[in-house]
């Protein structure tokens, strides 16, 4: 079955590094712009409440319509973004520390400049594997 | 984003409002959506209208996903807010199955066959509204589009600066964009244009493309119609440089035409464009280009050009900027002159007039597109630079173009260091050697001091120089065979005014020119003998060359030196008499002493005799025996023997004048690279002999002494400064005077000392008498 979702990596710079749309719905250009509206707009949500508490996994912090926005704060305040519709908040929090693990070794690359964008096709492709694994089969569908 | 509050169920329309439903269906058709600048195709975001239907039939019944597509067919416009972006949101249509297995509303009056469309809802919603609200200000809000707008618009502004305030700026970027619509629409295009700056200024800087394509159009068209030529080209080279998957081709061509048509066309105030991120360049990843100071050279820089269509270009100038610490904000430029650009990679090259000695680095690139100058300061490593990166590439600190210090091209030596031969015509060569540097066009002065004559009827050789030790000995097969391309190229080429011009050939090899000059020495030589002891001078024989050589890229490298040749007669001529026969005839030894360093042979030798000497023998001034032709090796001594006698001059001024004098008819043979050797015939038949005259002073020799001559020791032994000493010596004839004419007996004494060591207290000269007995003494 169909669902919607966009991940997006925002650096601490505010300048999105990442971006992939791993919804199992065909994508549209439309689509791809309405989300990175949301997205955006969300930022300012996460940046007041990521102050408020010491957890990385903040839930929903958005919500759009039948939308919700869920972030995962980095320690070093990178925000991992994800645009979806209502699922399971377990998946997500895996998803989101898996793909923490993923990031990190992006950094650990000697020759990746910090901010810049990750081009990486092998970072792509596990991402979306763990977007397949985390949030089809184990949410509420 | 908050959603926008949803009653439970909609409204129901009120029974006799189809007229109104009809004349608001006419409105929705109607009304269209904006169009775009660059007739940009974008669908719409499906805010509005799609979900208001959605949600309006969210409750009910007897929806399916057919009946809905028609809903969505008949979509057009809203007559509501600005922000009209319309689509039919397909994919919320596979959603609406989803919800509609929720209960049928009981409360609507249309059957519940049929779903509401727009129109109804629209007219539901007011009836309602109508019904509920209260207040007289926000019914006169929504009695028309213009009050509604006004409110919206205070509204909106409201919750744009409270957002803004709260630093919730995003949200605040959203609503500007909102109210510059609005504005927009109603013809204020400055108030509309400051606000979608503002959001475009937030979302560039956040790096958000795909929402930055979305109101830079807009931005465009408000800059376009208020004629803010500087904006408006900005907003285009901007656009080009969003990712390109964002736009079609057709409207990036469009954007390009724009610029074009605006930098061809008159601008009231032309500024200076930046386009660092469309037209980025690089240096070659080869070494840096190396020059020697003073020359020009040619640089070539990759180009990338992000334009989708070819560009022309005016002009385009490149600026380095020296390195040095010296030189810090000293920048450079060279043009070059009209081009198109292709998109991609461009490869140009740069003419580099000379320049200062340092190492440049790629600065800044300027030129003219049509009457409008650009700027571009985007390096890029490799390849275009990623859009994307917001961390800035540094400055490059690879140098680009390195000038050398000036430092030593060429050296011109002589090729000979031993003497070459006096007042004949010889050659001197001359090793110009290169070193790492072209002589091409190279032109060799040659000025050739007093006292040496260049032969310009000659032609000057070149020829290619082997370093020596296999120039001297040419038979060794062995290394002939291992260079068969070195043959030792020789070219004779004319010499005018002193000036010869080095062939092509010659500019990257070490040659060897060879042009002939005479030394000219008028004075007669004079030999050595024990009466006329000489002091050589090497200095007479020196002639001085100044050679200059005019040469490099740019005809400014000039090499001046100043090389001393020297030159020498064939022999320096000693003689003494050997020996006293009985006869009274005396042996005269003329010891030849060779001063060249190439083999000699002397072929013909006579002697001319001064007064008071006479040959003896045959009488012609030829040598006792007939030792010829003579050959003497470099630097090394031949004697000749003659008989003379004394003959019985008595005039001695006459004998303390005369010179004998010594010809010497020789032939040589030598190296020219070597030394000395045989003269260059400039005229064909000139004969291989030469002659040589060189004067001899004789004494007579002291072979019978008269007087002996004693120092008798000194008092003391030891002599101090300034002590006043007595000298003593003794004469004592030894045999008596034969002739009687000298009748007197008195001998002239005459004390010479060194006036530096001794003074002579008392006299120095006198005259003495003396027996002429043999064995008296004084």
């Amino acid at each position: 079955m169909a669902s919607t979702a966009c991940f997006v990596i925002v650096s601490k710079n505010d300048i999105p590094i990442y971006e992939a749309e791993v919804g199992s719905a065909p994508k549209k250009e439309d689509l791809a712009y309405h989300h990175q509206f949301i997205l955006h707009a969300a930022l300012d949500v996460v940046q007041d409440l990521a102050w408020t508490t010491n957890a990385m996994f903040l839930r929903s912090v958005d919500r759009f319509n039948d939308l919700v926005v869920s972030v995962y704060v980095t320690a070093g305040h990178t925000r991992f973004m994800l645009l979806h519709d209502s699922r399971s908040e377990d998946g997500i929090k895996s998803f989101f520390q898996e793909v923490h693990e993923l990031y990190i070794k992006i950094f650990l690359n000697p020759l990746y400049l910090p901010g810049s964008r990750i081009a990486s096709s092998h970072f792509d492709t596990k991402v979306r594997a763990l977007a397949r694994k985390y949030l089809y089969i184990r949410g509420i569908y | 984003m908050l959603s926008w509050p949803k009653p439970a169920t909609w409204p129901s329309i009120p029974p006799d409002s189809s007229a109104e439903v009809m004349a608001k269906e006419k409105t929705i058709l109607q009304a269209k959506a904006r169009e775009k600048l660059f007739d940009i195709q974008r669908k719409p975001l499906p805010l509005e209208p799609s979900s208001l239907l959605r949600e309006a039939n969210r409750r009910r019944a007897f929806l399916s996903v057919g009946n809905l597509s028609e809903l969505y067919d008949s979509v057009d416009g809203s007559g509501l807010g600005a922000h009209s972006k319309l689509s039919p949101n397909k994919s919320s249509s596979n959603l609406m199955t989803r919800t509609m297995s929720g209960p049928a509303t009981s409360e609507t009056s249309l059957p519940v066959d049929r779903p509401m469309r727009l129109s109804e809802i629209h007219v539901a919603a007011e009836h309602a509204l109508k019904q509920t609200i209260s207040d007289p200000d926000f019914m006169t809000s929504l009695s028309s589009p213009e009050e509604f707008e006004s409110r919206y618009m205070e509204l909106t502004k409201g919750a744009a600066d409270n957002y803004h305030r709260s630093w919730w700026k995003r949200h605040g970027v959203v609503l500007d964009g909102e109210i510059a619509a609005i504005f927009f629409k109603h013809g204020n295009y400055d108030l509309a244009a400051k606000s979608y700056e503002k959001v475009c200024a937030l979302y560039s800087a956040e790096g958000w493309e795909e929402l930055l394509a979305d109101v830079l159009p807009d931005l465009a068209e408000c800059q376009k119609i208020l004629k803010d030529e500087a904006g408006y080209l900005a907003s285009c080279v901007k656009l080009l440089s969003l990712e390109s998957s964002l736009f079609s081709s057709k409207e990036r061509q469009a954007f390009q035409s724009e610029v074009v048509r605006l930098a061809h066309s008159e601008m009231r105030h032309p500024v200076p464009l930046d386009v660092s991120s469309l037209i980025t360049f690089a240096g070659n990843p080869a070494p840096p280009l190396e020059l020697c100071d003073g020359d020009p050279g040619t640089l070539s820089v990759a180009v990338w050009s992000g334009f989708p269509d070819d560009i022309t270009l005016e002009s385009l100038s490149l600026r380095l900027s020296a390195f040095s610490s010296a030189d810090e904000g000293l920048k450079a430029i060279r043009s070059t002159d009209a081009r198109v650009l292709v998109p991609g990679r461009n490869i140009i090259t740069f003419d580099i007039p000379p320049q200062k000695p340092g190492s440049y680095v790629l600065g800044a690139l300027t030129g003219q597109i049509g009457k409008l100058s650009f700027r571009s300061h985007g390096f890029s490593q490799d390849g275009p630079v990623d859009t994307d990166e917001f961390m800035s590439f540094e400055k490059p600190t690879r140098p680009v173009l390195k000038v050398r210090k000036p430092r030593a091209l060429v050296d011109i030596t002589p090729a000979v260091s031993s003497a070459l031969l006096m007042n004949e015509l010889q050659w001197i060569g001359l090793i110009v050697k290169p070193i790492d540097y072209s002589l091409k066009g190279g032109i060799l002065h040659i000025d050739a001091g007093a006292e040496l004559k260049i032969e310009e009827s000659q032609m000057i050789e070149i020829e290619s120089y082997r370093s020596d030790g296999e120039h001297s000995s040419p038979i060794d097969a062995s290394k002939v065979l291992s260079r068969p391309t070195d043959t030792g190229r020789v070219e004779k080429v004319p010499i005018e005014n002193g000036k010869i011009k080095l062939p092509d050939w010659a500019s990257d090899v070490t040659t060897l020119v060879w042009f002939p000059v005479r030394a000219i020495n008028d004075t007669v030589p004079k030999g050595t003998s024990p009466a006329s002891p000489q002091k050589h001078s090497i200095v007479d024989g020196m002639r001085m060359i100044a050679l200059k050589l005019e040469f490099g890229a740019f005809h400014n490298q000039i090499f001046e030196r100043t090389i001393a040749v020297h030159f020498t007669n064939p022999f320096h001529v000693s003689t003494r008499v050997v020996d006293k026969c009985n006869d009274g005839t005396l042996l005269l030894q003329v010891i030849l002493h060779s001063e060249v360093k190439a083999t000699l042979h002397v072929k013909d030798v006579s002697l001319d005799l001064q007064a008071g000497f006479e040959h003896l023998g045959k009488g012609d001034g030829r040598p006792t025996s007939s030792l010829f032709p003579l050959v003497i090796a470099p630097s090394s001594k031949a004697g000749i023997l003659f008989v003379i006698r004394l003959s019985g001059t008595k005039d001695l001024d006459e004998l303390e004048q005369a010179d004998s004098m010594l010809h010497i008819k020789y032939g040589i043979s030598g190296d020219r690279a070597t030394g000395a050797h045989s003269p260059v015939p400039v005229k064909p038949d000139d004969s291989e002999e030469l002659l040589f005259k060189i004067s001899l002073k004789l004494k007579r020799p002291v072979l019978d002494p008269c007087l002996a001559v004693g120092f008798l020791p000194f008092s003391t032994d030891c002599l101090r400064v300034g002590q006043l000493v007595n000298m003593k010596w003794r004469v004592e004839r030894l045999k008596d005077l034969e002739e009687a004419s000298l009748s007197d007996d008195e001998i002239l004494y005459q004390v010479d000392a060194n006036p530096q060591n001794w003074m002579v207290a008392g006299r120095k000269s006198g005259h003495i008498s003396f027996s002429e007995a043999q064995g008296s003494r004084i």
